[in-house]
């Protein structure tokens, strides 16, 4: 008897675009991309966890370095063959030019592709749990992506054609700037086709604007690998016509590409309080954090009249009888990741913003400013207020005066009674609100 | 037939003459820069132009320290630290004198010192790089941490911010002079001891 043994077929070797993908430069290109636009966002954490909206626009305006990044990686992956000096080699074998163009040119556009994504999702994910409201921002993410994987691909075919070492860091730097240039101050046509542009007044692309702008800056990227590589060169025609297509598209709608956010013209509002608290429905969730921020001086206006109906927070100016609401956005400030940063300060924000500040100046005089001190110090005191009267009680005479009169004055409305607040309070709102100083009860 | 000294055989192998066009041609792209920002409105707008022309001109330092003959360069009797070393520090200090009357004015912000420093550290981090991964790939961690603290430290304040977000700072901040300072000692340092990471045709 004898035993067969039938020997196994040899490993078939890996196809190229497999060892290309996972060794060498390609995860190094992806890496690079991770780290440059994690890192800032990392460093800024604090203007853009929990808004949807603020997430999108910070991973979308970071192309402005992430994109020549990727053309820099693409052009450095381009100058391979040269400084190993296997270009002639490689036109021994038997594959096609475009191909083994495709094979090198590929993971980079790929992995440039992966470390942006990976960033997007991260932020995604560590906006996630503070957000108020709103509902997740995706819609530049495609475009982007695209953008990321052209920038690569047309750095290539960059790094193919130029000999020279400071091929890379000069198209990183050039890109940068050119990119900065078009952002900053191009006309509209040109803004409109940059991939890292952004709505002026933070709206939406319409649903279209990503796919045309990744059929641009795609359109454009294949265009020069076909033209350098193909077997015919005319090919190249196809994508050149449908990139330009695409960009005369964009650059003719130039701003129209942008609409308002149709829930940043709406708010959410509390009507059980007077004044009523409204804030924008993209912070929905801000709503009780407000309430209580503000409820010390909504019990102390219970039964007050001649008040504005509410604070009001629609992105652009109250309309009359209406009193702004203190800026929850930009984030940072007064509110960082869903959390109101200084409820006592924003409280004062809200009173001042009831005292009619768009008066003109004839009409602050100094019984009005009495009269606002006392009011603001009963309502909600300004947090610096007790540093302001220390600084003013080691002054001069005339400021020491001035403070003796503000703070009796504040004693004296703290001091009436009830009702003859009430009204005091009253004819105070009625007279600020229409900017009429003489009117101001005296203290 | 004239003989070539040896420090003008060592500018040539470095490619110098080129390195001195791309320096010139740097500078002369920051001016013309500089002169579209409108920066006697407000200085703070030439920003763009202290940060990404030292960076430019390091990149084309740290490309120039690239050696065609390693394994020969190695066989040499002399020493190699002084010749590095005057090669970097030569280079930097014409960066930055190249650079500087891009932004003449306002040095209590972001002017001539501003733009000095920034050459310096961004050089340094350059050649430090040329020594870990090579001369050719050295432009890449300068460029990658300087547009990125560029887009990432526009709301840093504080003492530590002066220190990891140094080439966005005036240039009367201490902090960011210190660790601009120590980045090119540091980085000059090691590039003289070490040379460029050897690298062949590969890579």
């Amino acid at each position: 008897m004898t035993l067969v043994t039938e020997k196994k077929a040899p490993a078939r070797a890996p196809y190229p675009l497999r060892t290309e993908a996972l060794r060498g430069f390609a995860p190094w290109a992806g890496l690079a991309v991770l780290l440059t636009l994690g890192a800032p966002l990392c460093g800024k954490a604090d203007q853009w966890q929990g808004d949807w909206a603020e997430t999108a626009g910070q991973v979308h305006t970071a192309m402005l370095i992430t994109l020549p990044l990727a053309a820099a990686a693409g052009c450095w992956q381009g100058g391979r063959e040269r400084r190993r000096r296997t270009e002639e080699l490689w036109g021994t074998t038997v594959r096609s030019p475009l191909t083994r163009l495709l094979v090198a040119a590929l993971p980079v556009a790929l992995w440039a592709a992966v470390g942006y994504l990976v960033v997007v999702a991260a932020a995604l994910l560590a906006s996630w749990p503070y957000v108020q409201g709103d509902r997740p921002h995706l819609v530049l993410v495609p475009g982007d992506t695209v953008a990321m994987a052209a920038g690569a691909l047309a750095g290539h075919v960059v790094g193919r054609v130029v000999p020279t070492r400071l091929a890379a860091p000069l198209l990183a730097v050039a890109g940068y700037v050119g990119l900065g240039i078009v952002t900053a101050d191009g006309s509209d046509a040109l803004r409109a086709l940059s991939p890292t542009t952004e709505s002026p007044g933070g709206g939406l692309p319409v649903w279209w604007q990503p796919w045309a702008m990744a059929v641009w800056t795609g359109g454009l990227a294949v265009a020069a690998a076909l033209a350098y590589a193909a077997r015919r060169r005319a090919t190249a025609l196809v994508p050149l016509a449908a990139a330009l297509a695409a960009g005369a598209l964009l650059a003719q709608t130039g701003n129209g590409l942008w609409h308002t956010d149709p829930l940043a013209r709406r708010q959410v509002c509390d009507t059980s309080v007077s004044p009523a608290i409204c804030v924008n429905a993209r912070y929905a969730g801000m709503l009780p954090q407000v309430r209580d921020a503000l409820s010390g001086i909504t019990d102390k206006l219970d039964g007050v009249r001649n008040l504005p109906v509410r604070w009001a927070d629609r992105g652009s100016a109250p309309r009359a009888g209406e009193a702004q609401l203190p800026g929850i956005t930009p984030l940072g400030w007064s509110t960082v990741r869903g959390r109101l940063t200084d409820p006592a300060q924003y409280a004062w924000e809200a009173v001042a913003a009831l005292q009619g500040y768009d008066c003109p100046d004839t009409s602050t005089t100094d019984r009005v400013l009495t009269a606002d001190d006392a009011v603001e110090n009963y309502l909600a005191p300004s947090p610096v207020q007790k540093a302001i009267d220390g600084y003013d009680a080691r002054g001069d005479k005339a400021r020491r005066t001035a403070l003796r009169e503000r703070v009796a004055a504040r004693a004296r409305l703290a001091g009436m009674a009830e009702r003859e607040r009430r009204d005091w309070l009253s004819a105070y709102f009625a007279a600020r609100g229409d900017c009429r100083a003489k009117e101001v009860p005296a203290l | 037939m004239t003989t070539t000294r040896g420090p003008l055989l060592y500018a040539r192998s470095r490619a110098l003459p080129l390195t001195l066009a791309a320096l010139a041609a740097t500078a002369a792209f920051a001016v013309w820069a500089a002169g579209r920002l409108d920066a006697y409105l407000d200085p703070d707008r030439r920003v763009p132009i202290v940060a990404l022309a030292p960076l430019l001109a390091s990149a084309v330092i740290g490309t120039s320290l690239y050696s065609a003959s390693d394994e020969l360069d190695r066989t040499a009797v002399r020493p190699w630290w002084p010749r590095r070393l005057a090669q970097l520090a030569g280079l930097a200090a014409l960066a930055a004198l190249l650079v500087t009357p891009a932004v003449l004015g306002h040095t209590e912000n972001f002017g001539p010192p501003a733009v000095i420093r920034n050459t310096l550290g961004c050089t340094g981090v350059t050649a430090a790089a040329a020594v870990l991964l090579g001369a050719r790939l050295s432009w890449l961690p300068a460029f990658v941490y300087v547009t990125g603290v560029y887009l990432g430290s526009t709301t840093a304040h504080g003492r530590a911010a002066t220190v990891w977000a140094w080439p966005m700072q005036p240039g009367s901040q201490p902090g960011a002079w210190v660790t601009a300072l120590t980045a090119f000692a540091a980085g000059a340092a090691l590039y003289a001891v070490r040379g460029a990471r050897p690298e062949g045709p590969r890579g």
